[in-house]
């Protein structure tokens, strides 16, 4: 009923023709991190400059001689992507007031994946979003370090195995639940803020028109379906996507100047998470005590959200 | 003692676990990625032992200092861009005097480079690498069975010495599997006295590496320096193989002395004496072997994985003495002993002309 109503939401055909990554990269089947970037570019245009900290979209896009990338593009290492992208955005700033550049509006903006975002990269990125530059930080989540043979991060899902938490009988894979990133940038009084996923192709373009129209940083934390990691079919990637939104685990938002909107309407009863869980390998191991308890932080992590929705207000 | 076939990575993990690692920090990165996979999965089946995987590599190091501080047998692994960043921690650590296992499975730079087998980080593993005067002792294994032997040396060395050790290997050694032994660990020794433990009864102990005072830090960098020339005294290891009547010596380390022992062995079919020099231990460096052999041959042959670090060692070990000749190949192109043994002649045959007029 609902996806009839929002058909506009789920058909992209009305986006720009014109691929800022191009075709022939060397991402998995079914990738939907490369799907997210693809579209994110397509919102973006080619006034930008892209700074990509090494990661699954570096790697599978740049490696030398050929590259897929269409724009002004430069790779940093797994930790920089926020202070190279706060250096090219003060640099661009300082030559454009000097008139030794053409007065033409560039947009900085930072790409990393979760490791490079939650972790390592997590003192650059808040240093940016502190110091206010005019930026975007996209973070394309697809909740492990993929790139290196799926080493867990901390924005591995609670339970999930992987080969830095192995699931056994005592520890059933990652001890601890998501970090909450946009949280965190929230907290940075970043004035736009938002959670994304390529299923829900036009909700994510509009955010990423968004953070680039915002003076000032903006942060877009990307949820990123990844088969190879998750052990899941390549065909179910727009599926788990969506059911990722459904069941509440990853609930798509936007925070504009403190204010939250949840950009998709809102279900009167959330899937159970089962739904989600039972189609990728990463939670194989998990019995119905276990879906119990990630069922009830899903729960605790929506109130949580809820009461901030209701709550809220501009600043 | 059972013979297994075993991958390098792994290798370490479980000769650390043998000899008593019980903490572990790691971080991903390319190719040593199956040793940190290892010791998650493996650690924890052993009392005590922990494993964490860090945020950063700077994280790691520093863990690992926290841990080898309260007492703990501890280990970090990464590849090179990793290790650059675990610099301060290491300097750190050598300023602190705290023992420490760092192993490097060195790849492709500088920057970030690629992920193929390399040996750029010679200077950066010999000079120090940190910030200030000090040494860390470097093995460079050159097979999956010494890399197990010389995990467990790791530990002994950097408890009797209290200094952090580093593993020097390339991906091709981290990656590859061969048949192991693994030998008996000795028991832990080592001087309780530096422990952090909670006071207790007794007085609190206090480790620090911020010395403001100029005589006093002199004094700490004079004690520092008594403990490497110790070192350089004891723990210096090469070996060396068909020197006996070679006119020709080819100094190697790690997975090139490798290639050069298949390339050493074409050139000897082909009628020429040629022989090798590996050094074991790259700070110490072995230069008295080196510098015996400079009375007897006047051509030497340094082969790295790189554009020529090694080859400062080995001039300064020969000071002037014989003709110092460097082959390399960088960036991660791993040569093969055909390739080498056509410079092995090159030079040979060179030099033989050079004699007979």
């Amino acid at each position: 009923m609902s996806t009839v109503q929002n058909f506009e939401i789920y058909v992209p055909k009305l986006l720009d023709k014109r691929e800022f990554f191009s075709a022939g990269h060397r991402a998995c089947q079914g990738c939907g991190e490369v799907l997210a970037l693809r579209l994110i570019m397509k919102a973006l245009g080619d006034d930008v400059v892209i700074s990509n900290a090494t990661g699954c979209m570096e790697i599978i896009s740049s490696a030398y001689p050929q590259t897929a990338w269409e724009v002004p593009y430069i790779h940093v290492a797994f930790e920089n992507a926020g202070a190279v992208g706060s250096g090219v955005e003060a640099a661009l700033k300082a030559l454009r007031r000097k008139g030794r550049i053409a007065d033409r509006y560039v947009k900085s903006v930072a790409i990393a994946g979760d490791g490079g975002t939650v972790d390592i990269g997590l003192q650059a990125l808040s240093g940016a979003m502190e110091r206010g530059h005019d930026m975007v930080f996209f973070c394309l989540d697809n909740e492990a370090y993929m790139n290196t043979g799926i080493q867990r991060s901390s924005a591995t899902p609670f339970m999930a195995a992987t080969t830095t938490s192995p699931a056994g009988k005592a520890i059933k894979g990652q001890r601890t639940g998501k970090k909450n990133v946009p949280e965190i940038m929230v907290a940075h009084n970043v004035p736009y803020v938002a959670t994304a996923c390529p299923s829900y192709p036009i909700d994510l373009v509009n955010k990423v028109k968004k953070a680039k129209e915002v003076k000032g940083p903006a942060y877009v934390h990307v949820f990123s379906m990844c088969p190879t990691g998750w052990r899941s079919a390549s065909e179910q990637t727009i599926k788990l996507g969506r059911l990722v939104v459904e069941t509440g685990i990853f609930p798509l938002y936007e925070v504009e100047n403190g204010k939250y909107r949840m950009t998709m309407e809102i279900p009167k009863k959330l899937r159970p998470v089962e739904d989600y869980l039972k189609l990728q390998g990463r939670f194989r191991h998990l019995n119905a005590d276990d879906i119990e308890k990630v069922q009830a932080l899903v729960n605790k992590e929506w109130r949580k959200l809820m009461n901030k929705v209701a709550c809220m207000k501009p600043w | 003692m059972n013979k297994i076939l075993i991958q390098g990575n792994h290798v370490i993990g479980e000769a650390a676990i043998r000899a008593g690692c019980r903490f572990y920090a790691g971080y991903p990165i390319t190719p040593q990625n199956e040793l940190t996979e290892y010791m998650a999965e493996n650690i924890r089946k052993v009392e005590g032992g922990t494993f964490i995987q860090a945020e950063s590599e700077i994280a790691a190091i520093n863990m690992i200092l926290g841990a080898s501080a309260a007492g703990a047998r501890a280990m970090t692994s990464s590849s090179s861009p990793g290790i650059s960043l675990k610099q301060e921690g290491i300097s750190s650590m050598a300023a602190d005097e705290l023992p420490g296992v760092i192993v490097n499975i060195m790849r492709g730079g500088p920057g970030l480079g690629n992920i193929l087998p390399s040996q750029g980080d010679y200077y950066q593993a010999t000079r120090g690498g940190g910030h200030g005067d000090y040494r860390t002792i470097v093995l460079a294994p050159d097979s999956v069975q010494e890399l197990a032997d010389l995990t467990m040396d790791a530990f002994d060395l950097a408890d009797k010495y209290r200094n952090p050790v580093l593993i020097l290997a390339d991906g091709m050694i981290g990656q590859m599997m061969e048949p192991v032994v693994f030998g008996e660990p000795r028991p832990r020794k080592y001087d309780e006295s530096y422990v952090l433990k909670g006071a207790g009864k007794g007085r609190s102990r206090f480790i620090r590496g911020l010395i403001l005072d100029a005589l006093k830090m002199e004094e700490h960098n004079w004690k520092l320096h008594r403990k490497y020339q110790a070192i350089e005294q004891r723990e210096k290891r090469c070996e060396i193989s068909r020197t006996e009547d070679a006119d020709l010596l080819i100094i190697a380390y790690g997975t090139a002395a490798r290639i050069a022992k298949g390339a050493i062995k074409r050139s000897r079919e082909a009628g020429m004496k040629v022989g090798l020099i590996r050094p074991i231990t790259l700070w110490p460096f072995p230069d008295h072997v080196i510098r015996e052999f400079s009375d007897k041959v006047e051509n030497f042959l340094v082969f790295e994985m790189n554009t020529g670090q090694m080859l400062d060692d080995v001039k300064l070990a020969l000071n002037g003495r014989g003709h110092v000749h460097f082959y390399g190949r960088p960036g991660g192109v791993v040569p093969t002993p055909v390739e080498l043994a056509k410079v092995i002649a090159h030079h040979y045959n060179n030099n033989r002309s050079l004699d007979e007029d």
